[in-house]
């Protein structure tokens, strides 16, 4: 057969998918948007892959076969696309993936939570015996700054005088926080050291906060004002790290697979960690904005309150989604 | 053919056997495309500025969002439409595809912009112009982990024109590669010059039987036979 009886012969199916893919797709092409027979694409998108595949082999014209390509992975597209988003896919999320992924990831996330917690106690210690040492993590300016904060005359607990208003601070909350996690999780690219490094450089620099205001005597405000939000801040930096920490571990030990098979795994598993991350930290941020810094509420309310976040958080990811379905 | 050799084309099988060709981004274009988008946000957000300074209080709560948002998910929410591309991209004819040649996901959308961060250290996106320097597909590491590939979209191919002239038996037994390469000579015939085309037809002069002779009348008869094997026959 001749390239031009082939053209011929085959020439309307083709162009008969062209059209069917066009109307799917609509307003790029200036038509409405219709509802077109998904068996007909099928079928006519098998016929021209054969085409394609006789073409390339009876060495027929490269306009042709190019042509051929084109409508050929326009189907490709059009046909295999998933679709991830919707509001069902955002509950199955939050009521089973996310807390699965954590679990499945248990190693990790005790690993990450171990270092945090370790280098802040150090820090926190160190500090509070010899509290000069703070002003290695910042300098003076700053700690005064932390002395006005947290002193029992301050209205707004845990801000400077004079910043923003609570949705001021919600903003930045979220911007600081989520940037921190996000940055946790990234630098585990580099076989996890760099995950390593942000986790005990927060740990130290909270820890160190923390043990400076308490020699100051000013630990009850302190801790009352960071133990609510806290169950969600420091749970999303853990978790952000465990991501990270095993973006590193999938490189370091990649198993049966190559490194690059391995990453890419690692990746699909763990960024399920970071939409659940992402969430936490946005409960966090109005936390810390409206409810943590409100001086009015009674110390014992806010225990309480605290007090049924951790066990939230702690119970939602070691029970949630846990039955089959 | 000697031409695989200098491609940098990624081909993607398909479930129904067939090969599709991916033409990878080299640095250059994506480098370019990046300080586009680095432009458009810079606009969006000095608009955004001026236009929430009138909101009084509310205004540096949700400015600070809004830049959260165009920091981590301005390139997300871009390639996730069907284009698959930020502006800066579309405007250089890129878009980000799966590894298979499949539109991007939304989880592996987020993967990449979010390792934007280790690509960028040490300094000034250090690692992924290493990493895109020594890869023949010319990935960066947010790429890497996502198995994605930024990619020339696909031209809309016309119609080759090829020069009507009186189709001519060719004068030897010629192979299917060849003849071919006959053809695509035809068809990259108008837009060559004519010296050009005349050059290139002595090459091919054995077909016609004119092997050794250049000239228009070699050029003409070299593409009566391309006509021949396309399948044309005198009237």
């Amino acid at each position: 057969m001749t390239p031009i009886q082939f053209e011929q012969l085959y020439e309307r199916d083709w162009e008969e998918l062209r059209q069917l893919l066009a109307q799917m797709h609509g307003r790029r092409y200036g038509q409405e948007r219709l509802t077109v027979h998904g068996e007909r694409v099928a079928a006519l998108y098998r016929r021209t892959c054969e085409h394609l595949a006789l073409a390339r082999a009876r060495f027929y014209p490269a306009y042709l076969v190019e042509r051929l390509e084109q409508i050929t992975s326009d189907a490709h597209q059009a046909i295999y696309q998933h679709s991830e988003l919707g509001i069902g896919r955002l509950a199955r999320l939050f009521s089973r993936d996310f807390p699965r992924a954590v679990r499945a990831h248990a190693g990790f996330v005790w690993t990450a939570a171990a270092l945090f917690v370790v280098t802040s106690l150090a820090l926190g210690l160190l500090v509070y015996f010899r509290p000069e040492l703070i002003l290695s993590v910042a300098d003076a300016g700053t700690v005064a700054q932390y002395d006005q904060m947290y002193s029992k005359a301050a209205q707004e607990i845990g801000r400077p005088g004079g910043a923003g208003s609570d949705w001021g601070m919600f903003g930045f909350y979220i911007r600081h926080n989520v940037g921190i996690a996000f940055q946790c999780f990234a630098a585990g690219l580099f076989a996890g050291v760099g995950t390593l490094f942000y986790l005990a450089y927060n740990g130290a620099l909270i820890g160190a906060v923390a043990g400076y205001l308490t020699e100051r005597g000013l630990a009850a405000t302190f801790f009352a004002f960071v133990v609510t939000h806290s169950a969600f801040e420091l749970t999303a930096i853990v978790l952000s790290g465990a991501a990270g920490l095993r973006l590193g571990y999938s490189l370091l030990a990649p198993g049966r697979q190559t490194r690059l098979q391995s990453l890419v795994k690692a990746a699909r598993e763990s960024i399920v960690i970071i939409y659940g991350v992402s969430a936490l930290l946005l409960i966090a941020a109005a936390v810390e904005a409206f409810w943590s810094s409100a001086g009015w509420i009674p110390l014992a309310v806010k225990y309480s309150v605290a007090a049924l976040c951790w066990i939230a958080v702690i119970s939602y990811l070691t029970l949630q989604g846990r039955r089959a379905n | 053919m000697t031409g695989t050799v200098l491609d940098t084309l990624v081909p993607a099988e398909t479930p129904e056997g067939i090969l599709l060709e991916l033409r990878p981004s080299g640095l250059c274009a994506r480098a370019c495309a990046f300080l586009l988008d680095m432009l458009i946000r810079f606009m969006i957000f000095s608009l955004l500025t001026t236009v929430i300074a009138l909101l009084g209080a509310l205004g540096p709560a949700i400015l600070l969002i809004m830049l959260f948002l165009l920091e981590w998910l301005y390139p997300v929410a871009f390639e996730l439409t069907r284009w698959g591309a930020t502006p800066g991209k579309r405007a250089l004819g890129l878009k980000v595809v799966m590894d298979n040649g499949l539109p991007i996901t939304p989880a592996a959308s987020l993967t990449r912009n979010l390792l934007r961060v280790a690509d960028f250290l040490p300094f000034m996106y250090g690692s992924a112009l290493v990493c895109m320097l020594i890869r023949r597909d010319f990935k960066r590491l947010g790429d890497l982990a996502a198995a994605t590939l930024v990619v020339y979209e696909a031209r809309e191919t016309r119609k080759a024109q090829l020069p009507q002239v009186e189709p001519l038996a060719p004068a030897i037994p010629v192979a299917l590669q060849d003849q071919a390469a006959v053809i695509a000579l035809a068809a990259r015939a108008p837009r060559l010059t004519g010296e050009r085309l005349d050059e290139l037809a002595a090459l091919a002069a054995a077909v016609s039987g004119d092997a050794g002779g250049a000239g228009p009348e070699v050029t003409r008869r070299v593409l009566g036979v391309a006509q021949w094997f396309l399948g044309r026959r005198s009237p």
